[in-house]
């Protein structure tokens, strides 16, 4: 199926929602929806385009916003539906119900943004360690690394 | 039956990388599994975000050392894409050569680990044997058998001359042979077989529903192929078939990955004898303009995934890396659920797990006088130079210190 075919398709689909839709390259099609439509499309996108593998999901800080990008693949294209959400309030839903593979990018996204996924079936830490203090979120623009004291376990300086 | 969990890993016999896994056993049954990542996590994300594009290919390199060469060019392909770059014939052709003799080499590995975890040695002498050979090749093409460094912005960075062909089409006959031994071996060997049969199932839909890739979906019988579907490089020129089994299990995966061997060995062929003329890379610009690029790979794994983020500037806004082995995990759960505690390692084993790729990072330690301190780069640069000048030139008879 040609770019313009999957367009057309998903204009069909979507309706209005597919508004902002672009083709920047070959096989690349972006879709900006907001959050609380997400599942929504996800769902619509899987059950007629049949896209159903997902890629991945990539977080990007914005500044005043987050940027969600979920990279869905089948074997024509790859779909992204692209969201925003307030840096003050970081909220998005999760799409586990529609695709369950996409359980540990969710996880990740927790872990590395603090954003909450919310109706995650599994909210647990997945990468950082135990003992990671609250409030820090690795992959933020403004959150930089500093080298702990280094403590030598049985005392000693 | 009482139930009880035990721990696996993250420090384990069983596993050559540390992720800890947590098993719910029913006397020797999982009834549930669940997974901790984070062990080897270096951070190389957020790292990229404060390097420049050009010191980030080395980087990129270095998040796996068997698929290294997969995610090089993941990202340089990406990268090109952004600065608009118009990438020679002949540079795509000995990319392609690459990636495709890094397949060999990673698959004639994993089938050795199969063997050794299944329990027959023999078979994975015999492959890290002729793995050697592709090792071989690599080391000529390239000068290194892990990082070969070969990619750049706008080619490659070394060409190939008529001996190197020669000498990669002869060993070619030889690992063609060897790898119809194997596919022997393993349609007709009953221990092999057996141990291998109906282990760690994965039914066709719930492979799809959970995002695995690769081989493991390929076994499932799902013929994605990023380099059918989405054909970089020079794939859409290649003649080559999607290799799939129906098994969904074990056997189907040695299946899928002997048979892409033979695939692999028709492309390199295909390859060497069309290969173009012409150079090899074109100048590549400093600085990037804004925009941003889905770049996809079919690793030896599977599907390699990087999005990359411009900002105008020379240093990437967001650099996004998703290894196959990350896919696959809720896969090998599903896969170790209702199996038998003994499978665990032979299931674990065939999603051809690579921690390292999907937790991604960097650290140097020192340990030569017994404490462990983090060099930095620039220090390590400067220790290099200073023990060459020290050293002086190498003298061409010079014996080994020890």
């Amino acid at each position: 199926m040609s770019d313009e075919a999957i367009i057309g398709k998903i204009k069909e689909v979507l309706a209005a929602r597919a508004e902002g839709i672009t083709n920047p390259a070959p096989k690349r099609i972006f879709l900006p929806v907001s959050p609380g439509q997400l599942v929504e499309t996800v769902d619509l996108l899987k059950k007629r385009l049949g896209l159903a593998h997902l890629a991945t999901i990539s977080g990007v800080d914005r500044g005043e916003n987050f940027e969600f990008l979920y990279h869905l693949v089948n074997s024509d294209a790859t779909v992204t539906v692209r969201i925003l959400t307030p840096r003050s309030a970081p909220k998005i839903p999760s799409i586990c119900s529609i695709i369950p593979g996409a359980i540990l990018y969710e996880r990740e996204l927790q872990d590395m943004f603090g954003v909450v996924v919310e109706n995650i079936p599994d909210p647990r830490p997945l990468l950082l360690p135990d003992n990671w203090p609250q409030g820090q979120f690795p992959l933020r623009k403004d959150w930089k690394w500093e080298r702990p004291a280094e403590i030598i376990p049985g005392g000693g300086k | 039956m009482e139930v009880f969990k035990i721990p696996i890993g993250p420090q384990h016999p069983a596993l050559h990388e540390p992720i800890s896994l947590r098993m719910t056993l029913e006397g020797e049954i999982i009834k549930d599994a669940d997974l901790r990542l984070g062990y080897n996590h270096r951070g190389v994300e957020k790292l990229a975000e404060s390097k420049t594009y050009i010191q980030n290919l080395y980087l990129t390199e270095r998040i796996c050392g068997i698929c290294s060469f997969s995610h090089s060019t993941c990202y340089t392909q990406g990268v090109e894409k952004l600065m608009e770059l118009q990438v020679p014939k002949r540079g795509l052709y000995v990319r392609t050569l690459v990636c495709e003799l890094e397949r060999v080499h990673s698959h004639l590995l994993w089938l050795g680990v199969a063997g050794q975890e299944a329990g027959f040695e023999s078979f994975f002498m015999y492959t890290w044997r002729d793995r050697e050979v592709v090792m071989d090749i690599l080391e000529i093409i390239s000068g290194n058998r892990v990082h070969y460094a070969m990619n750049t912005m706008g080619g490659v960075r070394r060409d190939i001359d008529e001996q190197q062909k020669k000498k990669i089409l002869d060993s070619l006959d030889l690992l063609r042979k060897r790898t119809e031994y194997y596919l022997n071996i393993g349609a007709s060997e009953p221990t092999f077989v057996a141990r291998i049969t109906g282990v760690g199932k994965l039914p066709r839909q719930q492979a799809i529903d959970l995002c695995a890739v690769g081989p493991t979906l390929r076994a499932s019988g799902v013929a994605m192929d990023v380099r059918k579907d989405d054909p970089y490089a020079v794939y859409d020129e290649v003649p080559f078939d999607v290799c799939t089994a129906d098994s969904c299990d074990v056997l189907g995966r040695v299946v899928v990955r002997v048979k892409e061997l033979l695939q692999s060995y028709k492309i390199i062929e295909f390859l060497l004898k069309n290969l173009p003329e012409g150079p090899v890379k074109v100048k590549a610009p400093r600085k990037v303009k804004e925009g941003e690029v889905f770049s996809r790979y079919e690793a030896p794994r599977g599907e390699n995934v990087h999005y990359i983020k411009s900002n105008g500037t020379d240093k990437p806004e967001r650099l996004k890396v998703r290894a196959p082995t990350l896919a696959n995990y809720p896969a090998t759960i599903a896969m170790l659920k209702n199996g038998f505690i003994a499978d665990i390692p032979l299931i674990f084993a065939a999603i051809d797990p690579c921690i390292c790729c999907a937790e991604r990072l960097v650290q140097l330690d020192d340990s030569r006088n017994g404490s462990s301190r983090l060099v930095r780069f620039s220090e390590l640069r400067r220790l290099a130079i200073d023990r060459h000048k020290k050293t002086g030139k190498i003298k061409k008879d010079s014996a080994w210190p020890f």
